[in-house]
């Protein structure tokens, strides 16, 4: 019968490939090292390229698999964990590190690199605060190259405009609502005052919207001694204080903000055109700001400081690891894969990615090397980071960093007060962590 | 006078509906010719062609097209084939497992992809079918199907099967019966699922990034993300106007489909009287 | 008897490619949502069976009570009552103007068609453009009239993403319908008019009933695909402000690829799937009470 034997034959078919594909990859076994990252429009490829040229030099016997990935970072994540989760993982990960490096060290994925850096003469070069940065559980994970930091980004002109002085040095949180309200009155057509709220923000929030203000309020979220999230402190309250006088007292912030779908796109538009008076947002975007407007136009626009704590008495920024580079454990060469990490993380390639996509070093003989010096913008990042605070470095942060969204965005809107926004929130980490796991101070 | 009015009335109407189905695909169009198109709708100022080289010569747009239809043309192919033989079955069966079997499938339906998306990297991965076409073909149209068959299987249903019935006591086989006398009654159905099912395979940009890792065999809703340049952060911005000339290309062969198609939508109704 | 035979192979091959390729995962995500797989952190190392928990919690989980409500008045709104509804008149308006000769339904139907095969990326910035607060298409025009701009995704999330998922989706309604509508035979239309019957009563007294079945299906069709649709929401509001666009499918799909918690997105997903069937059996009890 002419479906039966069709059907047959399909079945014919199916099961010769399969056996076919078998056969072929059980064929190839030499040493491989596979070098997995996402990129695009980007800058890394031709440094990444340039590092595996220095390797195969050294190991010409090794086969060294570059796979750059054109992924958005969060599709390139679900691709690389479901590989994890298979047992087919690269052996080098070239990835964004922070929430990440616990993540990853939790699940058994990378492998602590103490031994490797401490036979490394370079590691010397990384100061103790970058170290922190990517140390999880007293143990090196990761090995960052561009750092991240955010500024409190002011518009000179707008300012001048409105006889607010410049340079800019703002010792309170008071200091910048009153800076804000100034702008509002005598320069209404501007946006006197962005600050990122909500899930639109996404990591934006968190980053450059809460922690650069619960940070100074004497803020922690995480308490290395109990192991526990501190879910409730006068630091939120104050933090939600601020955003409630920006938001609602005295509308320095439009409610827009929280529902553009890419807040940091608009934004970052807005400021490049001249129309934001205050912004707080990553490091980054001053070197977007060279793109688009060119390096003189920017300078005479953009200004920048960072963040005064509440009552000045300190100050700080946001630092970041950026992307890392991490050894998977299903390597089965660690140490080949180690070889490979080095050579991308020399002085020079760590300069010159650094000078092309504006970031701090990680290494402070990279920040020496004379066209690094050159750049005034770069030299005062690299400052800023010795008053670098991080995100705690836990597996849970993610989902932290959601309810801080949430919790964000139900004060902005005016959809709860203070006091019923913190209780949805604490039920919110409480479901979300486990009763045991969080914990309330003054 | 009367119809002159109606006729208003219905060029109105379809003022109206023309205007909300276009306005949004208008940033589309003006894109495309745009150097450096914006996330809003704006005439671009120096209208230019070079977007349409520039995706071909810059992104590697000609293998993105090339797999999407690849892989697009032959599940459509597969789907219809399976689909027709399961729905006519289904439909001309009597038996008392029938409507469970069809409620069956309605159920099966009505699973949702996030749930199978991890099951389905495992189980391509055990049986080695990661990675490659057959099984990116095997896995969209065995999603495919459960509706496809659903769908089909009611349009055979409001075909009587009376000539089928005199075909087989003629003497006719089952499978010659099928293709040479129902299938034509049935062109509107097959078109339909055909059509439908080499859009749900043109679009599929889900199951790709499970199933497919090397850069060479990716597909068109894949192609976008070449257009991406990122500032720093977790901020994804595009270059405009190349994602909107992609699109533009994206539409293009899915709008073929249809055309052709088309010719398929027949009334059936001229047969209808054959059967008296 | 030999007819027989011929219908069981004939559904055996889709019966195969389904069965193996459908329903094992699914099963395999109802088994996971009974675990607490994760793809990160330590529960990735030790994966264990924790039978109803996900459940348990997801019912102490106000977003979750939040996104189903959110899923309903997008499923009702856009689809039962938006897509089903313009794009049953779509089909019979162009069946209407096709059959008097009247110019024009082509460019109508292909427009309509248009906003149907673009693909969600796309669509998400076709209508961040319209809806945009300060340079979209929307508050453009308002502004040509001298009104006030409107916040579309701030002030009316929901009835922003529903009005674009109206755009995406009604083609296929329309597709279905019209070629329904292909299979009735003129001779009935003929011979209603000669027994005095208005259109509006041939309507209704032919068209629907002969229809009813297609129907159906199709509502059935984009009811599930309407529930379970997430990437236009995601392209648009990323599900805000807050929760305020955030559906049951894009719960599930935060939680299990952003999260990546992947047994918590999975009891989602089967949530979802109760959801669907509940709706589709409903569908069929009306079916069947109509017949």
């Amino acid at each position: 019968m002419l479906v039966k034997s069709k059907y047959i034959g399909i079945c014919l078919i199916v099961t010769l490939m399969i056996l076919g594909i078998v056969i072929l990859i059980s064929a190839s076994e030499k040493v491989t090292i596979k070098v997995w990252y996402p990129d695009e429009f980007g800058v890394k490829p031709k440094y990444v390229d340039q590092a595996a040229e220095a390797f195969r030099k050294d190991f010409p016997n090794v086969n060294l698999e570059i796979a750059r990935f054109k992924l958005p970072p969060g599709d390139f994540k679900t691709k690389l964990l479901l590989a994890l989760a298979s047992g087919e993982g690269p052996d080098v990960i070239h990835y964004s590190g922070e929430s990440n490096i616990a993540e990853f060290a939790d699940a058994g994925y990378i492998v602590p690199l103490d031994e490797y850096v401490n036979a490394w003469p370079d590691y010397t070069q990384y100061p103790n605060a970058v170290k922190d940065g990517v140390t999880y559980d007293g143990h090196v994970y990761a090995i960052p190259y561009g750092l991240d930091m955010r500024w409190l980004y002011y518009n000179k002109n707008i300012f001048k405009a409105v006889g607010l002085p410049v340079p800019w040095q703002p010792k309170s949180w008071n200091d910048i609502i009153n800076a804000a309200i100034v702008i509002k009155e005598r320069a209404p057509d501007k946006i006197p005052y962005i600050l990122y709220a909500g899930v639109a923000g996404s990591g934006g929030t968190l980053s450059h919207g809460f922690l650069p203000l619960f940070y100074g309020a004497g803020g922690q979220l995480y308490n290395y001694n109990t192991g526990k999230w501190i879910v409730n402190s006068s630091a939120y309250r104050k933090t939600l204080e601020h955003y409630r006088q920006a938001y609602l007292d005295y509308k320095l912030v439009p409610q827009e903000v929280m529902t553009l779908p890419k807040p940091w796109t608009t934004m970052r538009q807005k400021m490049f055109t001249g129309e934001l008076g205050i912004l707080c947002e990553g490091g980054w975007v001053y070197g977007g700001a060279i793109y688009t407007l060119g390096l003189e136009e920017t300078e005479k626009m953009a200004g920048y400081t960072i963040m005064p704590s509440e009552d000045g008495k300190f100050f700080f920024t946001i630092g970041g690891s950026g992307t890392v580079w991490y050894v998977c454990s299903q390597s089965k060469h660690p140490e080949l894969a180690w070889e490979y990490i080095k050579r991308f993380n020399s002085k020079e390639i760590v300069a010159k990615i650094c000078l092309e996509t504006p970031h701090p070093v990680a290494r402070i003989d990279s920040a020496n090397l004379p066209e690094y010096k050159a750049q005034k913008y770069l030299v005062d990042c690299t400052k800023a980071l010795e008053y670098a605070k991080f995100l705690p470095l836990q597996s849970e942060l993610n989902q932290v960093a959601y309810r801080i969204q949430l919790l964000t965005s139900r004060v902005a809107s005016g959809e709860t007060s203070i006091e019923e926004a913190m209780g949805k929130y604490v039920n919110e980490m409480k479901l979300d962590l486990g009763e045991d796991k969080v914990e309330i101070t003054e | 006078m009367q119809n002159k009015v109606r006729l208003m009335v219905i060029y109105f109407i379809f003022i109206i509906i023309l205007i909300y189905f276009s306005l949004p695909s208008l940033w589309l169009f003006l894109s495309v010719f745009n150097v450096h198109a914006s996330p809003f709708i704006e005439v671009p100022r120096k209208p230019t062609l070079i977007n349409f080289i520039k995706i071909f010569k810059d992104y590697n747009f000609s293998t993105y097209l090339f797999n999407s239809i690849f892989v697009s043309s032959i599940t459509m192919i597969l789907v219809t084939l399976v689909a027709s033989l399961a729905g006519y079955s289904l439909s001309r069966w009597d038996s008392k497992y029938k409507n469970t079997l069809i409620y069956s499938i309605l159920l099966l339906y009505a699973i949702p992809i996030s749930a199978t998306m991890i099951p389905i990297y495992s189980l391509m991965r055990v049986l080695h079918l990661r990675n490659n076409y057959l099984g990116l073909i095997l896995i969209y149209t065995a999603g495919q199907l459960p509706f496809l068959i659903w769908i089909i299987q009611q349009f055979f249903d409001t075909i009587p099967s009376d000539i089928e019935e005199a075909a087989w006591i003629d003497g006719g086989s089952y499978l010659r019966t099928l293709f040479s006398i129902v299938m034509p009654i049935a062109k509107p159905g097959v078109a339909v699922i055909a059509v439908l099912s080499f859009r749900a395979a043109w679009s599929e940009s889900v199951l790709v990034i499970v199933l497919i890792d090397s850069q060479n065999l990716q597909t068109i809703p894949r192609a976008f993300f070449e257009a991406v340049k990122t500032m720093g952060g977790s901020a994804i911005e595009y270059q405009y106007e190349i994602v909107a000339t992609m699109g533009l290309f994206f539409l293009i062969p899915l709008m073929i489909i249809f055309l052709i198609m088309n010719k398929y939508f027949v009334r059936g109704g001229m047969l209808g009287g054959a059967i008296k | 008897m030999k007819r027989s035979h011929c219908f069981f192979w004939g559904i055996l091959p889709a019966a195969v490619l389904i069965a193996l390729f459908f329903i094992t995962p699914a099963i395999w995500g109802v088994y996971t949502s009974l675990t607490n797989m994760a793809l990160v952190g330590k529960a990735a190392k030790h994966l264990q069976f924790i039978g109803f928990q996900n459940y348990v919690r997801l019912f102490r989980d106000s977003a979750f009570f939040t996104s189903i409500i959110n899923s309903m008045w997008y499923v009702v709104g856009g689809a039962i009552i938006g897509q089903f509804l313009l794009g049953l008149g779509l089909a019979l308006f162009l069946e209407y103007t096709e059959s008097n000769k009247i110019k024009g339904g082509n460019i109508v139907y292909g427009f309509v068609m248009l906003a149907w095969i673009t693909p969600a990326l796309v669509s998400g910035f076709e209508w961040g453009a319209m809806y945009d607060f300060y340079y979209g298409t929307l508050n453009n025009i308002l502004k040509l009239f001298s009104l006030s701009k409107i916040n579309w995704l701030g002030e009316v999330p929901m009835l922003s993403v529903i009005i674009a998922n109206i755009w995406q989706g009604t083609a296929f309604t329309m597709l279905v319908l019209n070629s329904a509508l292909k299979t009735i035979p003129f001779e009935l239309y003929e011979s209603a008019k000669i027994d005095g019957s208005s259109r509006w009563q041939s309507i209704r007294y032919i068209t629907l009933p002969l229809i009813k079945n297609i129907a159906i299906v199709d509502l059935i069709s984009i009811t599930i695909a309407t529930f379970g649709a997430f990437l236009m929401i995601m392209a648009i509001t990323s599900g805000g402000p807050g929760m305020k666009t955030t559906t049951l499918s894009l719960y599930a799909y935060r939680s299990a690829f952003e999260n990546y918690r992947i047994g918590y997105g999975c009891s989602i997903s089967m949530i979802l799937m109760i959801i669907n069937l509940v709706f589709g059996l409903t569908y069929l009890k009306f079916l069947k009470k109509l017949s």
